[in-house]
């Protein structure tokens, strides 16, 4: 579980203080699909970041699975991100040097895992790329880049998986084929979503959609029962 | 493991090669630099080794003592003892006052001695060398010994009571070219003959030298053994101090090695931290990657060290045997040049390469990587996040750091690292003002031109922050690389000057006035020339300061021991240069002022010092049983690369007139001449000569493969410049891409965007030039007047070349890098951003 409390954002700029977050509060349980939506500038991915322990709020705690992450330093909120976390990026974020397998495996390896690409070699598969897994990224369509994201995401198995626009640089149709891969491996895997958009209608088939308006959470409302 | 698996995969990318190659060509060129200046200065080492017949010599005026020889024994050090001593010798009815030479039959321990059958040989073909001395019962001898004697190879000779058959004449000895002490011609005879000879009596005047060769570390280990055991007459030589003219030659061209060397080191430095600040941009990506997985910075840093660490073996190794190969193929290429075998290279120029690989990486490197541990991780989600890299001036200062270690380590010497970094920090503090300034009106006058010079220099001015650091870096490479140029050609003429062709290359010295007129017309029938006649008295001095000096210091300075040659002056000789006082013309009446009898005094500094008279001592000379007293009113110091004669002491004129003189004068003799010596001192038998040509030829031999060696590390080292300059290029060019794409995008064409891009290189090469030229004056100002003394005077074709070549080089560049971003399809550019 997820539990955001008061949670407040500023950043020093030549105009003054600019309040990018002010006094969110938010749950998300286990095994929930959260969208968080809002217009440009509203907030929604440095409350992503600060969810997700990769940014510390100016004010406000931010605990997972009751601990506080806050509280932490640097290293502890890796070591927090290492067990808990997994990311999928608007602009996919693959290593241009590394092949498709290599870019799912990496994560895998870096912890350790001795069957890191068996691992990913199964996950490209799954998301339909297991003949594409020696290409490297500039040899992939937008489309098929993040579908390898997205293999890479659920590889490592996360309990929470934080999505920041996923389809924002895709067409609609292709898009459309990016979320239903995004929510069947969710389902499959039970994961925790947590995912920034200003896509509707990839905000509705969320369990739950919360708004930011200008850094405040002006609204909130179960688009669908949990679990179901 | 892990960071192994990165780093090939960094290298399968193609991230790594702008900063493999430029490590790998650091080390290349430092290694090969290094290996080559090894190799030269142990075939120097091993040429002045010859000087002394030896690795090193112990001279003495006692026997050397038993226990000396067995501890040589014992730690495997080659010993040969000789004496050397003036005797009369004889052949029927003639004699001549030789200069005997007896040696072991293992003399010489280093070189070799060329010997002939046929007497005043010249040809090669009628040379022999061989590597020891004569047998029992023979003598070798000069040639000129020969009429001398009025005798021939074949005739016995009497050398005190022993009888010696002369087999062979010498042509060259290894020891003899800087041995002016002994002055008449050559016997060299066997060890064994010279206690049967009994010409050494208890107070005969004899030097006894016992020669020394071994390995390194044996010898060091034996000299440090040895020398607590010196007496005040023992005298330890190693090569180096074996010549004293010579040595200052050697130490010249040593630092010219150094020099061209740490240029190398700083230009693969500029290259390298161009070619990683490229990599650490690319890296940034990944780190804040690894970090939002969880992997803390920590471990990130641990990657990455590893991963520079294993990058600088790899590099640095691969570096070691291309700078091996290169080293070797150009030995190869111009092997005649280097007419010397070159020895095999020590252990530390594969150290200096290695560890100038890691070195680099530590000063150029890591600094631009340092930021990625502590990036970040939101950097994933904002991009335009600022990231903290480490500061500019602090990488700037960590590499200069680097790079003056490095220098100090190279050249073992403050000054010239303070010369060579003074020239860059020079060149950069004169591209970041006048540069700006340059853009500046470049951009106001492409203005008022055409839209393609508009589009170029509105680029430049645009990117000037860009154009200013490739500025510094084509305008310091450029600098670097025209200041070597003008030093190599002005060290060359300052050498061909002081070495010139008919350099004189013999003394007549011991000319009596009497025969003054008879020689001269000699030199005048035979078409030869002298550099004018200079008159000396043989005097002592008795007191300094009106005290008898210690017995310490007569026992230290032969200067005290016997007489020295007075003579007079009222110009001061040219190569001197009065360094404390003042020349007679300054010190007004002299007369009388400190007391009757007191003459002024100028005395050479080195002299000086090591018998510790300064300005204002007395002096109480004795010249043949008449004392007088002299003031020191100046101290000079002397230049005796001339070749022409030299006075420790000099009178101004008025005061040495009365005592007995003899006259001295060095002259220009051809080899085919050579003669003519013979014929002199056939006349004038009182005479003596001492032969310098074959001095000569040795040092013209070591100024000759020093400037062939020179010239290779030279080019060596352009190839690094223009790497650093496609660095350079390179760091620019994904940007330089990119507006290529969107203007053929808009509809400009390939040929028109060439041209721009040619035109703003070109410029920008100019600029180079133009910068690159005032940087390079000032380095050379330094370094000319500093290390090299020599006059210092404009270079006019630095202001013409420089920014002629700049323009061409980098304008050329420019072209080979913008050709590609005009074929390749502008979206596939575009796409890749």
């Amino acid at each position: 579980m997820i539990e955001a409390s008061h949670i407040s954002k500023e950043v020093a700029t030549s105009a003054g203080t600019l309040r990018i977050l002010d006094d969110v509060n938010l749950k998300v349980d286990d095994g929930e699909a959260l969208a968080i939506v809002g217009p440009s500038g509203s907030g929604k991915s440095t409350l992503l970041g600060i969810l997700a322990g990769l940014d510390l709020p100016s004010a406000g705690q931010v605990r997972i699975n009751s601990e506080d992450i806050t509280a932490m330093d640097e290293e502890g909120r890796a070591a927090m991100r290492a067990r808990y976390v997994g990311f999928v990026f608007q602009s996919f974020q693959l290593l241009p040097s590394l092949t498709a397998l290599e870019n799912v495996a990496l994560p895998l390896e870096l912890r350790g895992d001795a069957h890191a690409l068996e691992t990913a070699r199964r996950f490209l598969e799954r998301v339909g790329l297991d003949a594409r897994w020696h290409h490297y990224p500039r040899q992939l369509s937008g489309g098929e880049q993040q579908r390898v994201a997205l293999a890479r995401a659920f590889a490592s198995q996360p309990k929470i998986l934080f999505a920041d626009e996923p389809t924002g640089n895709l067409d609609t149709v292709t898009g459309e084929t990016i979320n239903n891969l995004l929510f069947q491996l969710n389902r499959e895997a039970g994961t925790t979503l947590i995912l920034v958009t200003h896509e509707r209608v990839l905000a509705s088939r969320c369990h739950r959609r919360v708004e930011l308006q200008a850094g405040r959470l002006v609204h909130s409302e179960a688009a669908m029962p949990v679990n179901s | 493991m892990m960071a192994l698996k990165l780093l090939w995969r960094s290298w399968r990318g193609g991230q790594l090669g702008l900063i493999f190659g430029s490590l790998v060509m650091a080390v290349v060129v430092v290694t090969s630099v290094a290996l080559l200046a090894d190799r030269v200065e142990r075939a120097l080492v091993k040429e002045s080794s010859n000087f002394l017949a030896a690795d090193a010599q112990v001279r003495s005026s006692r026997e050397m003592p038993s226990q000396w020889l067995v501890e040589a024994y014992d730690r495997g050090v080659m010993t040969a003892e000789m004496a050397l001593f003036a005797s009369m010798v004889y052949s029927g009815d003639y004699n001549h006052l030789a200069s005997v030479k007896a040696v072991q039959d293992n003399y010489p321990l280093r070189g070799v001695l060329t010997l002939s059958e046929t007497p005043f040989a010249t040809k090669p073909e009628q040379f022999q060398q061989v590597d020891h001395g004569p047998p029992p019962g023979e003598a070798w001898v000069d040639s000129r010994l020969l009429p001398l004697l009025n005798m021939n190879l074949g005739d016995r000779l009497d050398v005190g009571e022993v009888s010696l058959r002369a087999t062979r004449v010498i042509v060259e000895e290894p020891d003899r070219g800087g041995s002016f002490s002994l002055f008449g011609a050559r016997v060299l005879m066997n060890w064994e003959d010279l206690a049967a000879s009994g010409v050494i009596q208890p107070g005969s005047r004899v030097n006894y030298r016992l020669l020394l060769a071994a390995g390194d570390d044996d010898l060091a280990d034996y000299l440090s053994w040895l020398e607590p055991q010196l007496a005040v007459h023992d005298r330890l030589l190693s090569p180096d101090e074996a010549q004293a003219g010579l040595t200052e030659t050697l130490a010249q061209g040593r630092r010219f090695l150094l020099l061209a060397g740490s240029l190398g080191v700083v230009l693969a430095g500029i290259a390298l931290a161009l070619a990683s600040r490229h990599f650490a941009v690319g890296q940034t990506a990944t780190v804040a990657l690894l970090k939002s997985w969880g992997v803390s910075a920590r471990r990130v840093r641990a990657l990455y060290w590893q991963q520079t660490l294993w990058l600088g073996l790899a590099g640095s190794l691969l570096g070691l045997a291309l700078g091996w190969v290169i080293h070797e193929v150009l030995i190869v290429l111009v092997r005649e040049l280097l007419p010397v075998n070159l020895p095999a290279p020590g252990w530390r120029p594969w150290l200096t390469g290695l560890a100038t690989g890691l070195l680099c990486l530590l000063g150029f490197a890591l600094p631009a990587l340092w930021h990625l541990p502590a990036l970040s991780p939101l950097v994933v989600l904002r991009r335009d996040m600022p990231v903290q890299l480490v500061g500019a001036i602090r990488r700037l200062l960590i590499g200069v750091v680097v790079v003056a270690a490095m220098l100090l380590w190279y050249s073992q010497s403050l000054a010239m690292t303070l010369a060579v970094l003074g020239g860059l920090a020079l060149t950069a503090a004169t591209v970041m003002g006048p540069g700006w300034l340059l853009l500046r009106l470049l951009r106001h006058l492409g203005n008022r031109a055409g839209s393609v010079w508009r589009l170029a220099l509105g680029n430049l001015w645009r990117r000037r922050v860009q154009s200013l650091v490739l500025l510094a870096g084509f305008a310091s490479a450029m600098a670097i690389l025209m200041t070597l140029v003008m030093i190599r050609t002005s060290l060359l003429e300052e050498w061909r000057w002081q070495l010139a062709e008919d350099a004189p290359n013999h003394f007549l010295v011991n000319v009596a006035p009497h025969e003054l007129a008879g020689v001269e017309k000699l030199l005048a029938d035979n078409q030869l020339q002298s550099v004018g006649w200079y008159a000396m008295v043989r005097g002592r001095i008795t007191l300094i300061d009106g005290q008898p000096p210690s017995e310490e210091l007569v026992d230290s300075n032969e200067a005290l021991r016997r007489e020295l040659n007075l003579s007079w002056s009222s110009q001061l000789p040219e190569g001197n240069v009065v360094e404390w006082g003042a020349w007679w013309d300054q010190l007004g009446d002299f007369s009388g002022r400190y007391g009757e009898n007191v003459a002024p005094v100028s005395i050479e500094q080195d002299l000086a010092e090591e018998i510790g008279v300064t300005l204002g001592s007395r002096l109480t000379f004795n010249v043949g049983g008449l004392t007088f007293e002299g003031l020191v009113t100046s101290i000079r110091s002397l230049n005796w690369d001339t070749m022409t004669p030299n006075f420790y002491i000099l009178f101004p004129e008025g005061y040495l007139e009365k005592f007995p003189r003899i006259f001295m004068t060095s002259l220009y003799l051809p080899q085919d001449q050579k003669p003519f010596v013979n014929e002199l001192l056939r006349e004038y038998p009182t005479v003596l000569v001492i032969e310098l040509d074959m001095v000569i030829d040795r040092i013209r031999t070591m100024v000759s493969q020093v400037t062939h060696g020179l010239e290779l590390m030279t080019l060596l080292i352009l190839g690094c410049g223009v790497l650093v300059m496609l660095s350079a290029v390179k760091l620019s060019m994904g940007e330089r891409l990119q507006e290529s794409a969107i203007l053929r995008t808009l509809g400009s064409t390939g040929r028109r965007i060439l041209a721009v891009q040619s035109l703003e290189f070109g410029a920008l090469g100019a600029l180079s030039g133009l910068l690159a030229a005032s940087g390079a004056e000032l380095a050379l100002f330094l370094l000319q007047r500093r290390m090299f003394e020599a006059p210092f005077e404009l270079h006019w074709a630095l202001w013409a070349c420089g920014p002629l070549l700049g323009a061409l080089l980098v304008g050329a560049l420019g072209v080979l890098y913008t050709r590609q971003s005009v074929t390749r399809p502008p979206l596939q550019v575009l796409s890749g951003l």
